[in-house]
């Protein structure tokens, strides 16, 4: 089953970066960024079983935390994903959803998020959530 | 309703990135009107300063995820300027496709994902994908076919890393852009489709008398350079934007509002691409704006989904255009040696003029940088419009006054991520 990770998040703005620094830690599978909005993972995943999505996400817990979600089974909160883009991350999963573009498999990480400020550094509790979320993928 | 209020939104939906937004109003009159917004852009310009005069494009580019090519072109232009060095020929060509594909992508986005739900009433297009399920897979894919254009030419598709000052890294083959000819073709077809399915909405009766200001070149409908000019006689050559143009700073924001000095607010984008320099569109495109309706120029805000829709046609056309005229040049950039000067440079971004000011000293770093881009130049049009706006809707109950606000703010696309962080509206109404 060919697989892809897919990080999406802002470079800059803190712990919104998270999801690409999951990308950019791993090893053992294809890992893209999706830096232009989440609408392009629907691009991003076309021709791929199983994918993995890494995002940002303010939901109201503590930093750091991470959140496993079968994008498939599960309804993605549409809110709770950070962006600074006109459609979240939850809303591009809907939204292939209803035109059935959905990949065959599908999980979605959300990383609590801290501070995402432009420029602010990336929070030592995120940090940390980074590297577990690359252990636990490349060694899936 | 006679009182005075306030609407206060917490969250603008359908715009690229957030701010904030406070309307207060006594009976039908506007009392206070602000709109709200945080600007990347002095965050970056902090961040060039010390840097190397030929990182500006990549570091430019990261400022937004939408439109990196704009701010890519915008500084190569002024880095460019700054050493006296013109970029011509094929790779002029290759720079006017990159960009076409962002036009391409950019305005796929507005169009089917963010301003469509508002006409056809529904508050997302995930909500209107299940009655226009085709309309928003056809969105999608031309989202798609302006990525590729990026991809090819960029390298990758966002935050391109193959543009550098004086040319590119890498110059495509002829059978690599070849490839792009079948998708450009459906792309031309689906455009004409999509101006005509556009025009064909309902628009609210509005107009204002705007100072349209957007880029204008001899030989082409203005994109990748050229002068300033405006509707009210203005014709500049970039380096005298400073001359003719002033940013204040307001309490409320900590974007810098960009006016005409002397002469307030003015309209950048679309609206004022076509508006100005409407006989350069492609033939197609030409043909199609005619048949949609639209004037020899477009006042009506509302109606920018159609010169979007019009300018998609233009970037597939040209396209092909450029595609069956190149030959691989012999060398992918011209040198570019720093010479301690200031440069100007100006584009035109999707959503309108994008200006970059730079100066370089005799290292070749950058002792200072200043980048002013469309929304940033927008806002106090934004306002003038929901200023005029507001009176003709003051009657209607707060949720609904507030969903034609948000629809008058996303005429101009405002790219927020480009110029906020967050925006949040407020409408406050008083009883007297």
């Amino acid at each position: 089953m060919s697989r892809r990770v897919i990080g999406i998040g802002a470079e800059d703005r803190g712990d919104d970066a998270a999801g690409i620094e999951v990308a950019r830690g791993l090893r053992n599978v294809d890992a893209v960024t999706c830096l232009g909005g989440p609408l392009d993972v629907i691009d991003l995943w076309e021709g791929w079983s199983d994918v993995v999505i890494v995002d940002a996400m303010k939901s109201g817990a503590e930093p750091g935390t991470v959140k496993r979600f079968d994008g498939l089974r599960d309804r993605l909160p549409t809110s709770s994903f950070v962006t600074t883009h006109a459609l979240a991350t939850g809303e591009a999963i809907e939204l292939a959803r209803v035109l059935d573009r959905l990949p065959p498999k599908l999980t979605v990480f959300g990383i609590e998020a801290d501070n995402v400020d432009l420029g602010a550094p990336m929070s030592p509790e995120v940090k940390e959530a980074v590297k577990r979320v690359v252990a636990e993928i490349d060694h899936a | 309703m006679n009182g005075d209020r306030e609407i206060k939104v917490d969250y603008l939906a359908r715009v690229e990135g957030e701010g904030a937004m406070y309307l207060k109003l006594r009976g039908d009159e506007v009392q206070d009107l602000k709109f709200k917004i945080f600007e990347p852009p002095r965050f970056f310009e902090a961040l060039l300063r010390g840097r190397r005069f030929s990182e500006a494009p990549d570091i430019t580019a990261r400022i937004c995820g939408i439109c990196p090519i704009a701010y890519q072109m915008s500084s190569c232009n002024a880095m460019e300027a700054a050493a006296g060095v013109t970029v011509g020929g094929q790779l002029r060509q290759l720079r006017k496709l990159i960009y076409y594909g962002e036009w391409l992508e950019s305005h796929a986005l507005h169009i089917f994902f963010l301003h469509a739900p508002d006409y056809l009433g529904y508050d997302s297009a995930i909500e209107m994908a299940d009655d226009f399920g085709y309309r928003v897979a056809s969105g999608l894919r031309l989202k798609k076919l302006g990525n590729e254009i990026m991809t090819v030419l960029g390298g990758r598709e966002i935050h391109p890393i193959n543009v550098r000052v004086g040319g590119f890294y890498r110059v495509p083959t002829r059978g690599e852009l070849d490839r792009l000819v079948d998708d450009l073709e459906w792309g031309l077809e689906e455009a004409l489709e999509t101006v005509e399915w556009v025009a064909g909405f309902s628009f609210p009766d509005f107009e204002r008398d705007y100072e349209f200001v957007a880029m204008r070149h001899p030989g082409e409908y203005g994109i990748l350079d050229g002068r300033i000019v405006s509707n009210r006689g203005l014709d500049i050559p970039p380096d005298q934007w400073p001359d003719h143009f002033e940013e204040t700073h307001v309490e409320w924001s900590n974007a810098l509002h960009a006016q005409r000095i002397g002469g307030g607010s003015y309209h950048v984008g679309p609206m004022a691409r076509y508006s100005l320099n409407r006989a350069q569109l492609s033939t197609k495109a030409l043909m199609a704006a005619h048949d949609a309706g639209l004037g020899r120029t477009c006042h009506n805000p509302f109606r920018s989904i159609i010169v979007r829709a019009v300018e998609m046609v233009h970037a597939c056309e040209s396209a092909l255009e450029v595609i069956d005229g190149y030959t691989k040049p012999d060398r992918p950039s011209v040198p570019v040696a720093p010479v301690a000067s200031t440069g100007h440079g100006v584009s035109e971004a999707p959503r309108g003029l994008l200006y970059h000011r730079y100066q370089i000293d005799d290292q070749g770093l950058i002792a200072d940088a200043h980048i002013v881009p469309p929304t940033s130049q927008n806002q106090l049009s934004i306002e003038d419009d929901l200023r005029a706006y507001v009176p003709q809707h003051a009657h209607l109950d707060d949720e609904r006054l507030q969903w034609e606000l948000e629809q008058a703010i996303r005429n101009y696309d405002p790219c927020i991520s480009c110029a906020t962080h967050f925006l949040d509206l407020t409408v406050e109404r008083e009883e007297s």
